[in-house]
């Protein structure tokens, strides 16, 4: 194979895939077989309720928990025997870093920068300066946002090609939030890194995601395109009278109290709403990706 | 062009990407933007907003496509030379003439203070 060939063949290699991943713990069922592909220089938005199991999910992605059914592929390799090469390539933040606690956050990075062959110590410097975070303060003495940056920070100098978040903003401020998210959309934009992360501050999502995945009752629901999902759903509401008219097909339903159906529907592939929508008393919406997700979730 | 221009509301039901097409439509119908003013780049527009780059291209793309913005080599993206306010302020005032008249004639006849319909209408203005 020649070059080109062998850099196509690179190219299209999804660097995160799944097939019918299953687990559970105790007898109740947290991934119900999830199938999952990124595509490269996406960022894929992973929304979810508090203990819906995101963080599993990402964690049987990576080869960090072996799933109970399913397989799990990073870079084409099997996640949970991959090699140094493929390793070398990720960057993996969990909602609450613990390793490595006993070391100063200098020590830590200088550690862990040797295992990296485009480690960016230039970068380090200048964020943990402008953080104002001290490099010879222990890890183990850190606030939890502090200790969570240094660890995105850790991840961001590695420049990897699939940087994988779990909760990334969940103890950042507001301001050290959107410089993350910034981060995260240039590095896609202009590096072509690869990114998935959760999260259920819907908002944050919206900013960067090209793509998002709604995980509900241990499946993957409507991973689709941002833009896309906000101009293909839409919720219908039908007055009482009206309900018998309402589509078969809608992916939730729910009657109101005074006997007025709310559903959420789609487009078909001329860009039409179902039927109802056209009749007189009937309305349609536009949905924001957070009602959407609160009425596919209820 | 400054990127703070914009105003992004990422949950808005409105994708980003119309969001922005919307506000350039606007920002150069009123003439605030003039015809071959630079537009910022994408990397700005995406860094000040801590959004996707590839929305905003998508933007500019489909601005480019309606004819309200045109690729200069090397210097990016600006607004189209054929794109001309719709004309002077005082102008376009002078259109609303005959309804603020007629406005003014209505609050006269219900006997309203000027207040709360300078507020309302004000709110009307999405002030």
């Amino acid at each position: 194979m020649n070059a080109v060939l062998q850099e196509t063949a690179k190219a299209s290699v999804s660097p995160l895939s799944a097939q019918g991943l299953m687990h559970g713990f105790d007898g109740t069922k947290v991934l119900d077989g999830v199938n999952l592909a990124l595509t490269p220089g996406s960022v894929l938005g992973l929304i979810g309720r508090n203990g819906a199991g995101k963080s599993t999910l990402i964690r049987a992605l990576l080869g960090l928990l072996e799933p109970q059914g399913g397989r799990a592929l990073v870079f084409d390799e099997p996640a949970l025997k991959l090699s140094d090469d493929a390793k070398a390539r990720i960057a993996y933040v969990p909602q609450q870093p613990e390793a490595l606690a006993w070391l100063t956050v200098q020590q830590m990075l200088d550690f862990v920068g040797r295992f990296y062959p485009h480690w960016d110590a230039e970068f380090i410097r200048l964020t943990l300066e402008r953080w104002k975070i001290q490099p010879k303060r222990l890890l183990a003495k850190l606030s939890p946002g502090e200790r969570q940056r240094v660890d995105l920070l850790r991840a961001l100098a590695s420049q990897p090609e699939l940087l994988v978040l779990d909760e990334p903003a969940a103890a950042l401020d507001p301001v050290a939030r959107r410089e993350l998210l910034r981060e995260i959309a240039l590095r896609a934009g202009e590096a072509g890194t690869t990114v998935l992360f959760s999260t259920h501050i819907v908002s944050d999502l919206e900013r960067v995601a090209s793509e998002v995945a709604f995980l509900h009752e241990g499946k993957l629901l409507l991973h689709c395109d941002v833009d896309d999902t906000k101009e293909r759903y839409g919720r219908l509401w039908l007055p009482a009278k009206m309900s018998a008219a309402a589509p078969a097909q809608s992916l939730s339903r729910r009657r109101n109290e005074d006997g007025s159906l709310s559903l959420v529907v789609q487009r078909d592939a001329h860009g039409q709403w179902p039927e109802a929508a056209t009749l007189t008393g009937a309305r349609v919406d536009a949905l924001g990706l957070e009602d959407l997700f609160v009425e596919i979730a209820e | 062009m400054d990127a703070s221009l914009l105003t992004i509301q990422p949950n808005a039901p409105e994708p980003i990407y119309r969001q922005i097409v919307e506000q350039l439509r606007r920002l150069i119908a009123s003439g605030q933007l003039v015809a071959g003013e630079l537009l910022p780049s994408v990397r700005d527009v995406a860094g000040f907003h801590a959004i996707n780059p590839m929305t905003v291209s998508r933007a500019y793309g489909m601005a480019e496509t309606e004819g309200l913005l045109e690729r200069l080599r090397g210097k990016g993206m600006a607004v189209a030379a054929t794109r001309k306010p719709v004309q002077s302020e005082s102008q376009r005032m002078a259109l609303l003439e005959t309804q603020l008249q007629e406005l003014a004639r209505h609050a006269n006849e219900l006997e309203l203070p000027a207040e709360p319909v300078l507020r309302r209408l004000a709110k009307l203005l999405g002030d």
